[in-house]
């Protein structure tokens, strides 16, 4: 027999079982809709008037994310960071372009290799970081630099409950609290040289936004980026499924369980504690003694790379 | 009664025999419902819903790595 949608009883599509329900395609999609709203608002993330920039990879979160934004009415641009990765980065690209020319949306397009000098390929292990550790540190520099020049009010990132779930698990496992308190739906700017930045996808489950993009027949990267195999952050969703499976809601109470009651224990790093990167002036760490150099941790990675790579260095905007 | 299942990423297709609705394909593949969608003719199905003789569905894995 056929699901029952939990909401007008026609038939179901999708099941969300940490919810014990199921629902039809405009009952999802609503549904879906209610989360983000719910997110938006609790977190004050952004308001209608305020310039929304969304960070788009070509994946089922970034583009269900923007398309919702646009839904309820955010005035939202895309950002789309080339990486270098050869086919896959296109594709990736492509698909971007074709979503905000069907919406008559703004995409952003900025390049790593013809704004920094390297690709993600050609930087894994290099500067001592693995590809998604340096392809993490280039895309949030990226971003926030981006906003910053372009006068946008916030950055918001297609994180969604199952990421969210899976490095608060990763950073459990270490205690790593500095990274913990940092974990949050919402960072606010709090100095000049920071952007607000907002996850607004963190009570929808990844399924979730695969389903969304399906349902509403937005076309997404469904490739795995080649260089991701062996990712812990992976290993720790399967980790998590495997519970979930088990007992429908796991993932959602260990991630609200800590926001709601156990993050607040946790204190961020302190402001005073920031400076301007002499290379760049982005925002960034002040070193512990004041007599030496404050350069940021992607301008230090930037160095590393141009001397080990047969690249020539590109002057930075 | 034959049903073929396209699983991506990566990209490979299996024929699964008997198997009378999308949970029991789901078992024998050995997947986890919460990590797959299974779509037929561009349409979602549900792990309770009949699978057809012939009937061709794609299992979409939808989860993603990286960060
Ligand atoms: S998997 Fe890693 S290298 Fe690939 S896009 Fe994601 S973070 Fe970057
Ligand atoms: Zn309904
Ligand atoms: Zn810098």
């Amino acid at each position: 027999m056929a699901m029952r949608c939990k909401r007008c009883r026609g038939t179901a599509v999708m099941e969300v079982r940490r919810h014990n329900a199921a629902f039809c395609r405009d009952c999802f999609l609503h549904y879906v809709g209610q989360q983000v709203t719910r997110a938006i608002a609790k977190y004050r993330m952004a308001g209608h008037t305020d310039r929304v920039l969304v960070a788009v990879s070509g994946g089922k979160d970034s583009l269900a994310l923007w398309d919702l934004l646009l839904e309820l009415g955010y005035q939202a641009d895309g950002l789309y960071l080339s990486l270098g990765i050869g086919a896959y980065s296109e594709r990736s690209k492509a698909v971007c372009q074709e979503f905000a020319e069907a919406r008559g949306a703004t995409l952003l397009v900025h390049d790593l290799a013809g704004e920094h000098g390297y690709t993600i390929p050609e930087a894994a292990g290099k500067g001592g970081r693995s590809s998604c550790g340096v392809c993490g540190l280039s895309k949030r520099y990226v971003f926030n630099r981006a906003a910053l020049d372009g006068g946008y009010d916030v950055v918001c990132t297609g994180h969604n409950l199952d990421d969210e779930a899976a490095v608060l698990f990763g950073n459990t496992l270490r205690w790593d609290t500095a990274a913990m308190a940092r974990q949050f739906p919402v960072l606010e700017a709090t100095r000049p040289g920071l952007v607000k930045k907002v996850k607004p996808l963190y009570r929808v489950a990844e399924r979730e936004t695969a389903a969304y993009c399906v349902l509403k027949g937005i076309d997404y990267v469904v490739e795995e980026c080649p260089l991701v195999a062996g990712n812990t952050q992976m290993r720790h969703k399967e980790t998590l499924n495997q519970m979930e499976e088990a007992a429908p809601g796991t993932k959602h109470s260990f991630l609200f369980g800590y926001l709601d009651r156990a993050a607040a224990l946790l204190k961020v790093a302190d402001d005073a504690d920031l400076t301007e990167c002499a290379r760049c002036g982005m925002t960034t760490q002040a070193p512990e003694d004041p007599a030496s150099e404050a350069v940021c941790a992607f301008c230090r990675s930037k160095a590393r790379l141009v001397k080990t790579l047969p690249i020539v260095e590109v002057a930075s905007r | 009664m034959l049903v073929t299942a396209r699983l991506r990423p990566p990209d490979r297709v299996v024929e699964v025999a008997d198997v009378r609705r999308v949970a029991d394909l789901l078992a024998r593949l050995e997947v986890l419902p919460g990590a797959v969608l299974v779509i037929r003719d561009g349409a979602l199905l549900t792990s309770q819903d009949e699978l057809r003789d012939g009937d061709k569905v794609e299992v979409r894995f939808a989860i993603s790595g990286g960060g």
